[in-house]
């Protein structure tokens, strides 16, 4: 009740001020008041809607303030992270080569290890650790150049399903070897989203994707027009939205080899296994 | 009018020594809610100047202004059309302004400019 009353008191104060003409009031003191009275609810809301805001501007500076920051944050990882990736790349690269040097120089030393590392590329070049060639197909899909009038975008983009059901096909179809944009297909790669671009063994790729697999070059192509979700790239898609995609078979073409890291953090081989 | 000023600037600060924030998902509702809360208080600014002010009139013409409003926010992020909010801002800011000339044409009478 103070409250109330220290407010009507100062409304009360308040309505002394002004100089009004036709609402003027007469007071009981017999003088005229000349400005309105306002209603303590009034100036009580008025007081809340005052705080309402302060609370609303808080917010949205603390927002303002944090936004930019961690965009700016992040984009300094993602790049300090690739510029890391590059230079392990490299040094794997060095590892690798040291490593077959290796390998030939213990081959050299007695002619019974022949088999074994013939073998030994062999199963290199499947798993993806070498460069390998033959005979296969290229893939080419690109996104298409012009949207229509009132068309979806996302219409007119090659997605990451579009090249994993591509890849996926090819696989089937008996591939061995498949890269995209040179980065080679192997157990572990991905293939997903990310943004605008695609990633694939966590190297990100943008339009046009070439994928070139290493097989039977007539079953491939074979394979890829008959997948019932591959084959609508190069039909439905291509004729509607203009995608620019397209299959070439090749006597000869070479698919480049997995450049990440092969190190299982969790896997280990079954002891006694295989041989 | 001086004890209006008064009051807001006593509510502005107080927020803002007091620092109180709500979280990020919460401050369209507040916004719109302010923004009903501004053409209430303009209205009963109004509506004293014209003495047909009262209470029980005003009171609840603000809680339920602000709280409609959210409400049609709250609508409107359930039923997937986000931009329902722009409904109540229109609405809320088309009386606004219609109560502030109100009010000046009010004020100026007042003060014999007219």
């Amino acid at each position: 009740m103070c409250v109330l009353d220290a407010i009507r008191a100062l409304t009360c104060y308040n309505a002394v001020i002004g100089s009004g003409k036709i609402s003027s009031l007469r007071t009981q003191s017999g003088r005229y008041m000349n400005s309105t009275y306002f209603r303590p609810a009034l100036v009580v809301i008025v007081g809340i809607l005052g705080f309402l805001i302060a609370v609303a501007f808080n917010t949205t500076t603390r927002l303002d303030e944090a936004r930019p920051q961690r965009a700016s944050d992040l984009v300094g990882v993602v790049q300090d992270m690739e510029r890391q990736r590059g230079e392990l790349q490299d040094r794997l690269a060095d590892l690798r080569n040291q490593i077959s040097g290796l390998e030939h120089a213990a081959a050299d030393d007695s002619g019974i290890r022949d088999t074994f590392t013939n073998e030994l590329e062999q199963a290199q070049a499947l798993a993806g650790l070498s460069a390998i060639r033959g005979p296969g197909v290229e893939v080419v899909l690109a996104d298409g150049s012009e949207v229509a009038q009132g068309g979806n975008p996302n219409d007119y983009l090659i997605h990451d399903t579009d090249v994993a059901a591509v890849v996926n096909a090819l696989v089937a179809a008996g591939a061995e070897a498949v890269d995209v944009n040179e980065e080679r297909v192997v157990a572990t790669t991905p293939i997903r989203c990310a943004g605008t671009t695609i990633l694939v063994n966590s190297v990100r790729l943008g339009s046009p994707y070439t994928i070139r697999a290493i097989g039977d070059s007539a079953e491939l192509e074979n394979a890829l027009l008959s997948d019932p979700q591959a084959s609508l790239l190069f039909t439905t898609y291509k004729s509607q939205y203009g995608l620019q995609v397209s299959i070439s078979k090749l006597d000869e073409l070479e698919v480049a080899p997995y450049r990440g890291s092969l190190r299982p953090q969790y896997a280990a081989p079954v002891e006694g296994d295989g041989g | 009018m001086m004890v209006l000023v008064l009051a807001l600037t006593l509510g502005i600060t107080l927020g803002l020594l007091t620092n109180i924030m709500v979280p990020a998902a919460v401050l369209t509702y507040l916004g719109v809610s302010v923004l009903a809360a501004i053409d209430a208080c303009l209205g009963g600014v109004r509506a004293s100047l014209e003495r047909t002010f009262d209470d029980k009139v005003f009171v609840s013409g603000f809680i339920t202004n602000t709280l409609m409003a959210a409400f049609i926010v709250f609508v409107g992020d359930r039923i997937g059309v986000r931009e329902l909010y722009l409904a109540a801002v229109v609405a809320f800011g088309i009386r606004l302004f219609d109560n502030l000339s109100t009010v000046r044409r009010l004020l100026f009478r007042r003060w014999g400019w007219e």
